[in-house]
């Protein structure tokens, strides 16, 4: 018994002690204030850059956060070979797509970025690109034969004050149109749609005209979901002429909201909702429960991305082996044609100075990145190895992996390319066996002379940047309950009054001052 | 309270001692409990106290590149800036309302339930029920906002279809500020409820079972069984845990209730951190959602302090 | 025993049961639908929606699930951490709500009051990042464990069942020449399975649900546990993933619904298997009795 207890007594001061001790050791090992971590090198692997220039063989490390898209870990087949390219150590950071903007924002906060940062763009640092935190790039570019391909319109909308500090990754300027089932249409005998009014007629149509003949009033013509950008809200509005988030008008700046061709766009919105032509929950509907009413055939008309086309159809055909569906662009508005436009960059990539030290290692990335932007290199990135992973057919790339390789070894590395076949020479597009999907491909370039540009897009508001998100709100808010009902005009006027009342007329201020000094 | 076989403890601590030696003796002879709370201390210390100097930056224009020391101090600038938010006494009061719905309608939910299931005396349907009610509290809020989505939705959704099918009309459930709250409450309960039971089961298991049998030889009903044997041994633990429930005042559970909310119930249905997720978060405003974040601690030690304060008064034993 | 069959308390207990079995019914048919969607073909449970009883039965969504290590790895990750987390609280919180349960303790309500305070506030993000990193515990698993080692709400429940522990025990045990670490281990740990295994509970479902921590203190993506890979999949699949920006669903189409709910049900089965097996200790408060006898 006395033993038992002696032991038991030991034993359990033993443990409490460790545990003592490794705490106390670890409060020991460097908590000097707290640490403000400005100028503290990247996390893991971050200080290898520091000073030392490596001898020319030994490959030079570069530690990268970028966005991961699929479930699975990505593997390391792809790097590699871009490794020995470029004669680099490529250290990942994946980081989930859901969650990228939490870890981008404490890694920044903490002092601990890597030394290539990707991000949407430069919002999140904005001051800190002021106060010099990362590294200017755009006088460099000219030394490298591949990043002097990059598209200066481009650039300049990344710019912060006018100056560029980051490489872009090539998105098409606008992909946006209607998918439609064709079949139903030709059911009834509707030609593709031209015109807004004529694609209100489908939308009508295809709800109350039994598109798909079973006798049931079962149908509904539009299937939107709660996104007013990527949905079908915005892409309408532009076919209506509505400006791309601001119009300039001389010198000075406008709203969206604001114009004639906003308020078309809530009425042709309120006007099928009411009747029941779209479906009633849209403000609250997910991107799957959309497509699901689509390829249920439950719905007609899709108005997004037109390459969803691909994904669609494939869906369709595993439900309605006869539906088939096709893509139309260029609706034609009372203002004519026309596609609002993103500002030609996916995504940016950004070198902070707290991991990159020296302008030497900078070359070096810069190299690297210009490495990344010979067709080759570009083509191995998105399309992985020519014979494993795809093949040519008619100059361009044909996928021929199952979807665990494809997510597994290949799209994975999508996400960290720059530029796109628009800036490199000889990268290969994609090839597509479905013809709607190649249509859609055909439109996309199509939108090209229609596009509506954001005049904001290079220039800054202190105001957008504090309090853009609030302001924005209360117009998407007011949006909605107007094509719900719940208010008139004269309710959206006074939501407009309130925007502008709490620094909307700012922004305006702010944006027309930014916009005539660059002038 | 009269409970013969096992007393907890009453709250009266040990006689005063105002003479130092004795104090310090005592100290002594507890020397190897507060040995035992070291590790304990050191972690909260560590993790917890360590850390809180970035309360700070509430009072400051936080640039990350500048760090604490090196940002612009600005104040109670923030805090005014929150007081004066057109929609600050909007929010203020659906945070408010939507805590007197978890209060008074979720909160005696676990209670009942478990006293529910103690009830039970075929021991294997107990355990099953058990562990099916506890089972919604790991689907995530998202998994339950889309099939509440697939149920309530107006297009084809199983309830409105079902109400159109006894000939009534369809109802707005997911767009309508009416609906809002009685669906928020009603998820937490569908998810919180049978997780909640756990804790009370386990006071429950605490008591002598000797008690029953006692109860029962003075011909004490069910009812009046759990009323005077069950509910005096899990009192202690309801009083904690309410105290706790009031300190939470302003933490409503952002992710839920942002997955909720939508342009038709934001009346209703904006709480704090939803609006400082759209206002601020999102452009890396760090001084301005700390505010909001130290304004909402403080409005919960308050609470806290006055619940705890109450439940003395009340004889009871608080957490403090 | 006195058995009580009054008719009184038979209807009682019939209607008890009764109610009971509707609310274990209506908690269980979500789980139903995740699961019967998990085993299903993609297009049923697209047409279908809400699926109780599926028509087709398929196995794709798991065997594509399994077809990489990704899921495997993480579920054993998650469980190591688990594991060896919930022991580490318990450990630490055991001691720590012992040593506050004892009334005679000078300091005691300052230091309970110091522990609630933390409840309410805390330094954000940013700053527990920085401990950690001074720490040297990024990239380290114990850095989904030690910051959340122990947890106030926990640490207040255990010592409150501590502290309605019957006062009688502690003396007699002092006479038989204890010394308090002897009481807690040999005498109050033994008389409180209900209530470590109420908090092993809590403490191991916070661990299975990591992921904010691993998102943040992990930059090494084959150490992310299984919440991380299921939430992705969870945020693909219904769609929510931002569509600006760097996401291009032309390259990437969303999972399936069915890879969806398989994930969900493989990331839930094991976590919801601890707590039947935990049961057996909330019967055994009866020991109490017995050993005052």
């Amino acid at each position: 018994m006395n033993s038992t207890k002696k032991r038991l007594r030991i034993l359990t001061m033993c443990i409490a002690v460790i545990m003592t001790c490794s705490l106390m050791a670890a409060c020991s090992s460097g908590n000097n204030g707290g640490g403000t971590g400005t100028n503290t090198p990247a996390g893991e692997g971050g200080t290898n850059a520091e000073g030392t220039a490596p001898a020319d063989d030994t490959p030079f490390e570069i530690t990268m956060m970028v966005t991961q898209h699929s479930a699975e870990v990505p593997s390391n087949v792809i790097p590699q070979l871009i490794e020995e390219k470029t004669n680099t150590k490529i250290k990942f950071q994946w980081v989930p797509d859901g969650s990228y903007d939490e870890k981008l924002n404490a890694a920044f906060a903490t002092g601990s970025l890597p030394m290539i940062v990707s991000a949407k763009n430069t919002d999140f640092a904005k001051d800190a690109i002021r106060a010099d935190q990362f590294w200017e790039i755009g006088p460099l570019l000219s030394e490298y034969e591949n990043l002097s391909n990059l598209n200066p319109e481009v650039l300049n909308n990344t710019a912060v004050d006018g100056k560029i500090y980051t490489l872009y990754m090539e998105r098409p300027l606008s992909r946006q149109g209607v998918i439609y089932r064709k079949d139903w249409a030709d059911n009834l005998g509707l030609s593709e749609p031209k015109t807004t009014d004529d694609l209100k007629e489908m939308i009508r149509a295809f709800t109350q005209d039994d598109p798909d003949g079973n006798g049931q009033d079962d149908t509904i013509g539009l299937s939107d979901r709660s996104d007013l950008i990527y949905g079908a809200f915005k892409t309408v509005s532009s076919y209506f002429g509505t400006p791309n988030y601001w119009s300039v008008e001389g010198d000075t700046f406008q709203p969206e909201f604001m114009h004639e061709a906003y308020m078309d766009t809530l009425n042709f919105f309120r006007d099928i909702h009411s009747q029941g032509f779209m479906n009633q929950d849209f403000p609250v509907t997910s991107k799957t429960d959309q497509i699901d009413l689509l390829v249920n055939g439950k719905a007609g008309v899709y108005i997004g991305s037109m390459p969803d086309v691909l994904t669609l159809s494939n869906q369709l055909a595993d439900m309605n082996p006869d539906g088939e569906l096709t893509v139309v662009n260029g609706i034609e508005g009372p203002r004519g044609k026309g596609i609002w436009a993103i500002p030609g960059y996916g995504s940016v990539v950004l070198f902070p100075k707290s991991a990159v030290k020296t302008e030497e290692d900078l070359h070096k990335i810069l190299a690297f990145y210009n490495e990344l932007m010979s067709a080759e290199s570009a083509n191995l990135l998105t399309w992985g190895i020519e014979g494993e992973h795809y093949e040519i057919k008619d100059g361009l790339a044909n996928k021929t992996v199952d979807q665990v390789t494809d997510n597994t070894h290949v799209k994975p590395h999508n996400a960290w390319a720059i530029g796109g076949p628009a800036t490199i020479e000889g990268m290969l597009k994609g090839y597509f066996e479905l013809p709607a999907r190649a249509l859609a491909e055909e439109l996309v370039a199509a939108n090209d002379e229609m596009l509506i540009h954001d005049p904001s897009a290079p220039l800054d508001s202190p105001t957008y940047i504090e309090r853009g998100g609030a302001l924005q709100q209360i117009i998407t808010d007011a949006t909605y309950q107007y094509v719900l009902g719940d208010i008139d005009e004269a309710g959206f006027q006074k939501a407009v009054d309130r925007w502008r009342a709490e620094g909307g007329d700012q922004m305006i201020q702010e944006y027309t001052e930014a916009y005539q000094a660059i002038q | 309270m009269n409970q013969p076989a096992s007393a907890p403890r009453t709250g009266t601590p040990g006689p005063v001692i105002s003479h130092r030696g004795e104090r310090l003796r005592r100290i002594m002879k507890n020397r190897y409990l507060y040995l035992m709370i070291l590790p304990g201390a050191l972690f909260f210390l560590l993790f917890k106290y360590l850390p809180m100097w970035g309360l700070v930056i509430s009072f400051q224009d936080y640039q990350p590149y500048l760090g604490i020391t090196g940002s612009n101090w600005v104040g109670f600038k923030h805090f005014e800036r929150l007081f004066n938010e057109p929609t600050f006494w909007m929010i203020f009061r659906n945070t408010i309302v939507l805590f007197a719905y978890n209060l008074f309608f979720f909160f005696p939910i676990p209670i009942i339930l478990a006293l529910m299931l103690n009830e039970v005396r075929l021991l294997m349907f107990k355990r099953i029920v058990q562990t099916i009610v506890y089972i919604p509290h790991f689907m995530s809020w998202v998994i339950i906002a889309s099939i509440s989505f697939v149920m309530l939705t107006l297009d084809g959704g199983i309830i409105n279809e079902l109400l159109v099918f006894f000939g009534f009309s369809k109802i707005n459930f997911l767009l309508s500020s009416d609906w809002f709250r009685p669906m928020y409450i009603l998820q937490v309960i569908w998810r919180e409820a049978g997780w909640g039971t756990i804790v009370y089961l386990a006071a429950i298991a605490a008591v002598d079972p000797q008690q029953y049998e006692a109860a029962r030889m003075d011909g004490a009903s069910r009812f009046r069984q759990i009323w005077h044997v069950t509910l005096p041994a899990i009192r202690s633990v309801i009083i904690i845990l309410l105290i706790l429930k009031i300190g939470d005042v302003l933490e409503l559970g952002f992710e839920h209730v942002y997955l909720l909310l939508n342009s038709m119930n934001r009346e209703v249905a904006e709480i704090f951190d939803t609006y400082v997720y759209t206002a601020g978060l999102r452009n890396g405003q760090f001084s301005y959602s700390t505010a909001v974040g130290f304004f909402k601690s403080f409005v919960g030690l308050i609470m806290i302090v006055f619940a705890n304060w109450l439940a003395k008064k009340f004889g009871e034993e608080g957490i403090y | 025993m006195v058995e009580d069959r009054t008719w009184g308390n038979r209807i009682f207990g019939a209607v008890n049961m009764l109610l009971l079995t509707l609310i274990a019914l209506v908690t269980l048919l979500p789980f139903i639908h995740v699961l019967a969607g998990s085993l299903t073909t993609a297009a049923e449970m697209s047409a279908k929606k809400f699926i109780l009883f599926p028509t087709t039965i398929s196995l794709d969504a798991y065997a594509y699930i399994f077809s990489t290590n990704t899921i495997l790895r993480a579920m054993l990750i998650s469980i190591g951490v688990t594991v060896g987390g919930t022991f580490i609280s318990m450990f630490l919180s055991s001691l720590m709500a012992y040593g506050l349960s004892r009334r005679d303790l000078d300091g005691r309500r300052t230091i309970m009051f110091m522990v609630v305070f933390t409840m309410l506030f805390n330094g954000g993000m940013i700053p527990t990042f920085l401990v950690v990193k001074e720490l040297g515990l990024i990239d380290n698993y114990m850095a989904l464990i030690l910051p959340v080692a122990i947890n106030a709400f926990n640490l207040i429940i255990l010592r409150s069942f501590f502290q309605n522990l019957p006062e009688g025990l502690e003396e007699s045990a002092k006479i038989d020449g204890c010394n308090d670490f002897g009481i807690l281990f040999r005498i109050v740990l033994p008389l409180s399975m209900p209530a470590l295994a109420t908090i092993s509970l809590f403490y191991a479902v916070t661990y299975w649900n990591t992921y904010i921590h691993a998102i943040l203190y992990l930059n090494d993506s084959t150490m992310y546990p299984m919440q991380v890979v299921l939430r992705q999949i969870v945020i693909l699949a219904t769609g929510m993933s931002n569509e600006s920006g760097a996401f291009d669903a032309d390259y990437i189409a969303p999972p399936e619904q069915t890879i969806k709910m398989a994930v969900i049900v493989v990331a839930t089965v094991p976590i919801l298997l601890v707590y039947p097996f935990l049961q057996k200790y909330f019967a055994k408060g009866a020991l109490l009795g017995s050993i005052k006898g």
